[in-house]
């Protein structure tokens, strides 16, 4: 296939997944995964621990080897050349003497950081730290923050990349009511602002319903994929999470669309 | 021969001791201030790389290489940081496509050169006398052609050092994450193991094989107790380091001491880094 065939192909996709199937020690963890990512939404992963979502993600970023093909096509050139990416969590040494400007600026200034940070690099990244609410962690030692507040620090970080493409590996988890509030809203918000495209894997189904434009249900294979309320009915949730999920549709289906201000809640996001 | 006088003028100058009139002592100086500083801020990055192992695996090679040297005729001068690099380049290649633990790979690779190194001295007994200037170093022999090697190769690292430091930094800290922000981790990875198995071959001839992961780590270590950024810590190897060397060749000159140099180098520098745990309780205790 050539160029503008692919572009034509892709037109509302920003990543395409087709037979993806990633074997590891014998074991299959992704099964045959074809799935779509429409450009300019939420899509949310979701499935049950070891399903293999963040291995989808790693997969995505080139971080580990599959068979089959992945297509990221989020701009008109049919590439997604800045990506950012929060991880579910990140391993580091915490003894390492870094502060968090220094962390928010090793990627992108040029002037090596015995010199200092640059001072429109320490505004920037102050810009998105505030973005974040997370101005005070500046100074701070990258090895003493806590888990929520490194979270934080990762989502400025993956934002400061200005991404096409925005991956988090469970974002939400370990922030507290601000934060997912911040995870939730700021990012629909930003989205709509800048139209990056949002992939994100959550085991919340009330933030999932409220925020995702498209789901992707995920137990080694596709489950089902589409807008929310397609996707997560009860059978769908009872095939990839082996229990009854009455809970869904009672209690956090934006049936009463008031408590919801997400995109996926308007109904002609929807269709 | 390079003409190096006027830098040893400026030496005596600086630093008036009695011990360094004497030309062999200058040559050492030099060739201290040059490796000191080189290897403080790779050992920066070592540390942040969790790379100890890694450089000691490369630094035992030496005697493989040197026995190469003896096998195809050729100055230990070319194929002891030549193998080094090739050691070096081979074991990341290894660690990155295999699933094996790194300290796995590094120890198969570390008992290779180690056997072969002891396969080939031992057939002659001559060489085997030779070998013990690898195992204690011998900085006080060091020629001006070595000295000139070692300047290029401090302008090599200077410029990849200021290209890099941002960038080791961040792979140090997460690869994946790095990768994923569009930072070419594999390229930066091959370029510093490559950068690092020459660094620490020259060690070898300043500190011997026993002490140049010290050389390394040490100021680094003592540096992240006194460093409160990423930035601050290459200062602080940096001090370390060179004073640790100025001292230690000098003490090593006095009648009273007499004793190796690589030896009281790392002395020097294993002190700087008791001061700093003492430093980093203190500084603890009135944080909290
Ligand atoms: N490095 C690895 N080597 C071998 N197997 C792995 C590796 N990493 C993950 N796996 C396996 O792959 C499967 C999927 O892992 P993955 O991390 O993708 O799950 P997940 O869906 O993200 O789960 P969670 O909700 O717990 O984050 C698991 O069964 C895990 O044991
Ligand atoms: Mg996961």
């Amino acid at each position: 296939m050539n160029k503008p065939d692919l572009l034509d192909k892709y037109a509302d996709t920003a990543v395409s997944f087709e037979s993806v199937t990633v074997e590891r020690e014998g074991i299959l963890i992704l099964d045959n995964v074809t799935a779509m990512v429409p450009r300019g939404g939420c899509t949310a992963i979701i499935g049950p621990n070891g399903a293999g979502k963040t291995t989808m993600l790693l997969a995505l970023l080139g971080e580990i080897q599959y068979k089959g093909f992945i297509h990221a096509t989020c701009n008109i050139n049919g590439r997604c050349s800045r990506i950012g990416y929060v991880p579910q969590r990140l391993t580091f040494d915490r003894g390492m003497p870094v502060t968090v400007t220094e962390f928010l600026a090793m990627g992108i200034q040029k002037k090596p950081l015995w010199f200092g940070v640059r001072n429109d690099m320490q505004k920037r990244s102050l810009a998105h730290l505030a973005s974040v609410k997370s101005e005070h962690l500046a100074k701070r030692k990258l090895g003493a923050l806590s888990g929520g507040e490194m979270q934080r620090v990762l989502l400025a970080l993956a934002l400061q990349q200005e991404p096409e493409l925005l991956v988090l590996d469970e974002p939400a988890s370990g922030v507290d009511f601000q934060g997912e509030y911040i995870f939730c809203e700021l990012l629909d918000g930003l989205r709509k602002e800048k139209g990056f495209t949002q992939l994100m894997v959550s085991h919340d189904l009330a933030t999932v319903t409220h925020h995702a434009t498209h789901v992707i249900c995920l137990n080694h294979k596709v489950a089902a994929q589409g807008p929310p309320r397609q996707a997560l009915t009860n059978e769908n949730l009872t095939a990839i999470f082996g229990m009854h999920m009455g809970m869904v549709d009672s209690r956090s289906m934006p049936d009463g669309s008031a408590i919801c201000s997400g995109p996926c809640c308007s109904k002609d996001q929807d269709a | 021969m390079p003409d190096l006088s006027t830098i040893y003028q400026i030496i005596s100058y600086i630093l008036p001791f009695e011990c360094l009139k004497a030309g062999f002592m200058q040559q050492a100086m030099i060739g201290l201030i040059l490796l000191a500083p080189m290897a403080a801020v790779m050992g920066v990055q070592v540390v942040n790389f969790r790379m100890a192992f890694f450089s000691d695996a490369i630094s035992h090679s030496a005697f493989a290489g040197v026995a190469l040297g003896l096998i195809f005729s050729v100055s230990p001068h070319w194929t002891m940081p030549l193998f080094g690099l090739l050691v070096g380049l081979a074991i990341m290649a290894v660690q990155r496509k295999s699933t094996l633990s790194s300290d796995t790979v590094i120890g198969v690779f570390f008992s290779a050169v180690i056997a072969f190194g002891l396969a080939v001295v031992s057939r002659d007994r001559s060489v085997a006398r030779d070998m013990q200037r690898f195992l204690y170093g011998d900085i006080l022999t060091i020629s001006n052609n070595d000295i000139l090697f070692l300047l290029i190769l401090f302008i090599a690292l200077l410029i990849f050092q200021i290209l890099s430091y941002n960038r080791l930094l961040y792979i140090g800290i997460n690869p994946t994450l790095a990768k994923a922000h569009s930072i070419r981790v594999a390229t930066y990875q091959y370029y510093f193991a490559g950068l690092l198995s020459l660094i620490v071959m020259f060690s070898v001839w300043a500190v011997g094989v026993l002490l140049v992961t010290a050389m390394l780590i040490v100021p680094a270590a003592a540096a992240r107790n006194f460093a409160r950024s990423a930035g601050a810590m290459f200062w602080w190897a940096l001090l370390v380091s060179l004073t640790s060397a100025i001292t230690g060749l000098i003490i090593s000159a006095q009648d009273w001491a007499n004793t190796a140099t690589g030896a009281t180098i790392i002395l020097v520098a294993c002190l700087w880094f008791m001061i700093s745990v003492i430093f980093s309780f203190i500084r603890r205790d009135s944080v909290s």
